[in-house]
């Protein structure tokens, strides 16, 4: 029996770039009676297989509006990993993208990994943020990037399988301890599950 | 419903669908429903008739010289009731107590001496030694290192070319199995007691020592489990203590091992015979366990009050040939098998502020290592005997004598509600709900205890031989206790005891009053038929609870001298977190403290798989924390609320909030209306009247769902955080309820740290969200405050519940602030002080003047040190503030606010690098 390890996951970006749509599309597609519903699409959780691992990821949104900022260390304390979404066609959202990675990065958990997700993808002929930036910012800050699309599902599991390799398995003789659960941010950000 | 539940579908006594059931259990008794609960009855009074009569013709022959009557007795209770009674009354099986205690079931056998076979702590060349020395057949029950898992030890006869082997014991979620068995069980004694009768995956069946299998009283058993470990190897092993009486079944037994075998065999056989085939299709199903439905379950009452009974009540009836039973809980674990968690506990588990309980607990133990019987007031005594008892013991002897149970029931604890009176307070209740129904009961009352009857009556026909013997007369009395609960949601329901609300309580004056005893009664045995369902679970969690309530133990004194300790002590808490933060950890380490300690008897792991043991113990701690100390919590949490200001800022920011319109909130989804809001109004209100967190919690989250619902508005569109915290807020504010600030405050510090991530988390830290959002709503401040504030507090907040099991830090309450005091005399001192966040650094000297006991305050000025610089506050600054500021910054700082004589130096502000050094606090 493989054992399920429960990944915080929190959603970071501005209001209306997507965030929750991507929740939606990765946790509702492909529906999988092992999902237990929640009540709402703010936070929902999914499980998938990686490696010999179970991953069941908690994903937890925010609210994107800058009044709400100040909450945000909250939402992100204690996370595995963070997914911070922009929208290629506002430039805005990119920069808004950078100071979470900078918060993320002062305040956030240790070796937290962090996922960019370029959203909306579908409308990259009104595109504002190159592929090339994102991508050399990404490489930058060591983190996972994909342009993705909700509405079209375009890249939707690939963020989140890009998370899970990024998480370190268990170590062994953590494996004795059941029940919890079992938060542990990267430590070596190189190593793979899968 | 739980899988354990799966059997009832399977054999014979299962119509009653395992919803259909849960449905009952949870107390949905609706008026509407009345008929069915009594078909359910009926049904399952009629399928233990069948069953029975079908074991009376396999079995009659071993029922030596009663079989006959009793099967014809047991023939006729399924049709009726009436005569079925009288026929009780002439069976000596079934009459009263004196066969009780020569009748002891194997379970009752297993439960009673599990400290001789139940050695978790037993290494497999220990467990070798003991089991060479026996016969083929004897056992041991002890965990594997090397597995990591409970295994069987079996001693096999020397065919087997091995002198023993072991069987891994699998643990689900809620069941116990035998590797490769389909047959699971609801706990190790059950599994233990089937593997005694019948062989399944096993080369033979289990065999209990001789000296068990023949006790013919349960001082008998007590005694013998006295011995431990050591069991194996005193001359009780192997030497009956009593000749085995001679007009039992099991008589053949006395010959000696080999012939016991046979009759076991023997009983094997007659179950065998109707069961195979349910033994193979289980088999492919894998756990499901058909075999305990009511079987075991009965015996599991019996244990519960059956057994217990004689010694409970120290016994004007019948107990003449008892013995006075020792009074610890458990005996004096063998040294292997049990870390006794006292001595390391007393350290850590006790607050240093309450030496008392040390000592009390010292004495306890003694008192327990002692061994032999003091003659304390048998009630109280007699009362931990052993599990189960708490549910059995107490309502055990309502059929015969109701008036004294309550001065036997399990008021032992001081400071807590007697729970006497709380099962006075519940039967009624349970009457009330009921009693519907009750009117067209009453006629046919007979019937019912006809089918109670037959419940017994069958477990005696399976027992055909003395593994099986499970004659009572009355198991299901034994769970009348139990049951009451088991009807409703017990805990949601005892949630609410706190603070009944009038009607109900008029409502059971009333039922009490109406409803003659006889009809009472009669439901409540009904309720026993449920009762035998009740989890493992909540059996341990009540057990847990008695055990809280009973001074005598060592857990006893920590939880009662804590809460009266709290109680009294109000001033030892400085804030709200401090108090709540002292609550989680005393609950933490009392956690730790059960699950290591030997006083939970039977050892919490034989009853609840190891995965779910925490669960279990977190829900025990609510109840018996938490609970007591609701009341004073609340008290508490409000005058520290009103004290600091914080009580009053939010009641002016929520008027002003409730005064804007959604779309000023940043809400651009539907809102709930004045309907819905009401409706939200009262699961807040309902909240409030819980204690257990974990409850709160999840009407926090049908407050989320109805939200969401609203937000829907079935338009199917999915909402995430964005428009859910504006809508959130925008309630909260309707809501207008300032205790609400409390209650989040009570869940966040209290839920169970495991929880913290899930959705229950999430919302939870939503709902902070929106309250922060209120509190600092005044606009202009609005921004700039949360930015440094509330993140501060945010952060420390998340900071103690994720390093949770460490012990907090002073710097992580928000309205403490340390201060170094510096003084040429007596070096540098540190402490801390309740600064409230518009305190100025001139109320702070003030208060350190005081509280260093400085003469010449006007000397002296609080400076803070950051970045190897000093600097001297301004009296109108406000040092929160600044310590929030400091937090906020992007990099952490070390800083420390010194309370020091000011230097005969012109200028205001003194940077003195290093020169002064000082190592604040």
């Amino acid at each position: 029996m493989m054992a399920i390890r429960e990944l915080k996951v929190c959603l970071l970006g501005d209001t209306g770039v997507g965030k929750s749509s991507i929740v939606c599309r990765f946790v509702q597609d492909h529906f999988d009676h092992n999902i237990s519903p929640t009540i709402g699409a703010s936070f929902m959780t999914k499980t998938v297989p990686c490696g010999n691992e179970l991953h069941k990821f908690l994903i937890w949104d925010t609210a994107g509006q800058e009044r709400f900022h100040s909450l945000a260390p909250m939402y992100y304390r204690g996370s595995a990993a963070a997914v911070i979404v922009y929208d290629i066609t506002k430039q805005d959202s990119f920069h808004t993208l950078k100071k979470w990675v900078k918060e993320l990065k002062e305040h956030g958990p240790e070796n937290i990994v962090m996922a960019i997700a370029g959203n909306k993808c579908d409308l990259s002929d009104i595109r504002e943020v190159p592929l090339k930036d994102a991508k050399e910012y990404a490489e930058a800050i060591g983190a996972v990037v994909v342009e993705t699309s909700a509405k079209n599902a375009i890249n939707i599991e690939e963020l989140f399988q890009g998370i899970s390799r990024q998480i370190p398995p268990l170590d062994p003789h953590e494996n004795g301890n059941n029940g919890t659960i079992k938060l542990k941010p990267t430590s070596q950000a190189g190593r793979r599950c899968c | 419903m739980k899988p354990r539940l799966v059997f009832e579908e399977s054999q014979a006594c299962s119509r009653v669908s395992p919803r259909e059931m849960s449905a009952w259990t949870m107390g949905a008794c609706g008026l509407e429903k009345r008929g069915s609960f009594f078909k359910l009855i009926d049904t399952i009074a009629s399928e233990i008739g069948e069953l029975k009569q079908e074991m009376v013709q396999t079995d009659v022959s071993l029922e030596n010289g009663l079989g006959p009557t009793e099967a014809h007795s047991m023939v006729r209770h399924k049709d009726d009731g009436y005569s079925e009674e009288k026929d009780v009354k002439t069976c000596p099986r079934d009459s009263g107590y004196d066969s009780l205690s020569n009748r002891l079931s194997v379970l009752d056998r297993l439960l009673h001496t599990h400290p001789i076979w139940l050695q978790l702590g037993l290494s497999e060349d220990e467990a070798a030694g003991v089991l060479r020395a026996q016969p083929p057949g004897i056992f041991l029950v002890r965990k594997s290192t090397k597995m990591q898992k409970k295994v069987l030890s079996l001693r096999l006869p020397c065919e087997f070319g091995a002198p023993l082997k072991e069987f891994a014991i699998k643990e689900s979620t809620y069941t116990f199995s035998l590797e490769g068995s389909g047959i699971s069980f609801a706990d190790l004694f059950r599994l233990i007691a089937f593997y005694c009768i019948s062989r399944d995956v096993l080369p033979f069946t289990l065999k209990l020592p001789y000296a068990i299998s023949t006790a013919k009283t349960e001082a008998q058993l007590e005694e013998l489990a006295q011995l431990g470990l050591n069991f194996w190897s005193s001359p009780a092993d192997n030497k009956p203590p009593n000749p085995p009486p001679p007009h039992r079944p099991l008589s053949s037994d006395g010959v000696g091992p080999a012939s016991r075998q046979l009759c076991l065999i023997n009983g094997v056989h007659s179950i065998k015979t109707r069961t195979p085939s349910e033994l193979e299709c289980s088999q492919t199903n894998g756990a499901l366990c058909f075999i305990n439905p009511l079987f075991f379950k009965v015996h599991s009452q019996e244990i519960g009050g059956g057994p217990k009974r004689p010694c409970t009540r120290t016994p004007p009836d019948a107990n003449g040939t008892e013995r006075p039973r020792s009074p610890p809980p458990r005996p004096p674990p063998p040294a292997i098998n049990s870390v006794h968690g006292s001595p390391q506990l007393s350290g850590p588990a006790a607050p240093a502020s309450m030496p008392e309980t040390v000592a009390h607990h010292q004495h306890g133990d003694g008192a327990r290592l002692g061994a032999k019987p003091t003659p304390v007031p048998p009630p109280r005594l007699k009362k931990q005997a052993s599990f189960l008892e708490a549910e059995g013991g107490a309502k055990t002897l309502i059929g015969g004598r109701p008036r004294p149970e309550p001065a036997a029931g399990p008021a032992g604890g001081a400071g807590g509600a007697p729970a006497a009176a709380v099962e006075e307070e519940e039967a009624p209740r349970d009457c009330t709900r009921a009693r519907p129904a009750a009117a067209p009961a009453s006629p046919s009352r007979a019937p019912w205890r006809g089918g109670r009857q037959r419940l017994s009556d069958m477990s005696i026909s399976t027992s055909s031989s003395d593994s099986l013997d499970l004659d009572r007369s009355m198991p299901l009395f034994g769970y009348e206790a139990d049951t009451n609960s088991s009807l409703e949601d017990y805990d949601v329901e005892s949630d609410q005891e706190t603070m009944a609300p009038p009607i109900k309580s008029k409502k059971k004056r009333n039922s009490s009053f109406v409803l003659p005893k006889l009809v009472k009664s009669q439901l409540r045995k009904m309720s026993g038929v449920f009762s035998s369902f009740l989890t493992p679970e909540k059996r341990m969690v009540r057990r847990i609870a008695e055990l809280a309530r009973d001074k005598r133990t060592y857990f006893g004194c920590l939880v009662q001298d804590y809460v009266s300790f709290l109680q009294e002590n109000k001033e030892c808490h400085v804030s709200s977190t401090d108090l709540l933060q002292t609550v989680r950890q005393f609950m933490t380490q009392v956690k730790n403290y059960l699950s290591q300690s030997s006083e939970l008897d039977p050892p919490i792991e034989s009853l609840i798989p190891e995965d779910q043991i925490d669960v279990v113990l977190e829900k025990a701690m609510h109840k018996c924390i938490l609970k007591p100390l609701k009341g004073h919590v609340e008290a508490m949490l409000k005058h520290f609320h009103v004290a600091d200001g914080s009580w009053k800022q939010l009641k002016e920011n929520l008027q002003l909030v409730r005064q804007r319109n959604p779309q000023e909130l940043g809400v651009f989804a539907p809102t709930p209306d004045f309907v819905d809001v009401e409706k939200i109004k009262v699961k807040f209100m309902t909240m409030q009247k819980m204690y257990s967190p974990e409850k709160k919690v999840m009407l926090l989250l049908r407050v989320c769902k109805l939200i969401y619902t609203v937000m829907e508005n079935n338009s199917g569109r999915m909402y995430g955080a964005d428009d859910f915290l504006p809508v959130l807020t925008y309630v909260i504010a309707q809501c207008d309820m300032l205790e609400l600030d409390t209650e989040i405050e009570y869940m966040m510090e209290l839920l169970d740290p495991s929880l913290l991530h899930g959705e229950g988390g999430y919302y939870l830290t939503s709902a902070y969200g929106a309250l922060s959002l209120i509190k600092n709503f005044q606009e202009e401040q609005a921004a700039r405050l949360l930015s440094s504030e509330a993140r501060d507090t945010l952060r420390q907040w998340h900071k103690r519940r994720t390093t949770n099991r460490t012990i907090p830090s002073v710097d992580d309450f928000q309205n403490y602030l340390r201060v170094a005091f510096q003084d040429v005399n007596s070096g540098c001192t540190g402490k801390t002080l309740l600064v409230r966040p518009y305190v100025t650094t001139e109320d702070v000297c003030q208060l350190c003047a005081e509280k260093f006991k400085v003469a010449d305050p006007e000397e002296y000025s609080l400076f803070l040190f950051v970045d190897e610089t000093w600097q001297q506050l301004a009296e109108d600054t406000y040092p929160q503030k600044i310590k929030a500021e400091l937090h906020s910054r992007p990099q952490s700082h070390v800083f420390h606010f010194v309370y020091k004589r000011i230097k005969k130096d012109p200028y205001g502000v003194i940077f003195q690098n290093g020169e002064e050094e000082l190592t604040a606090s």
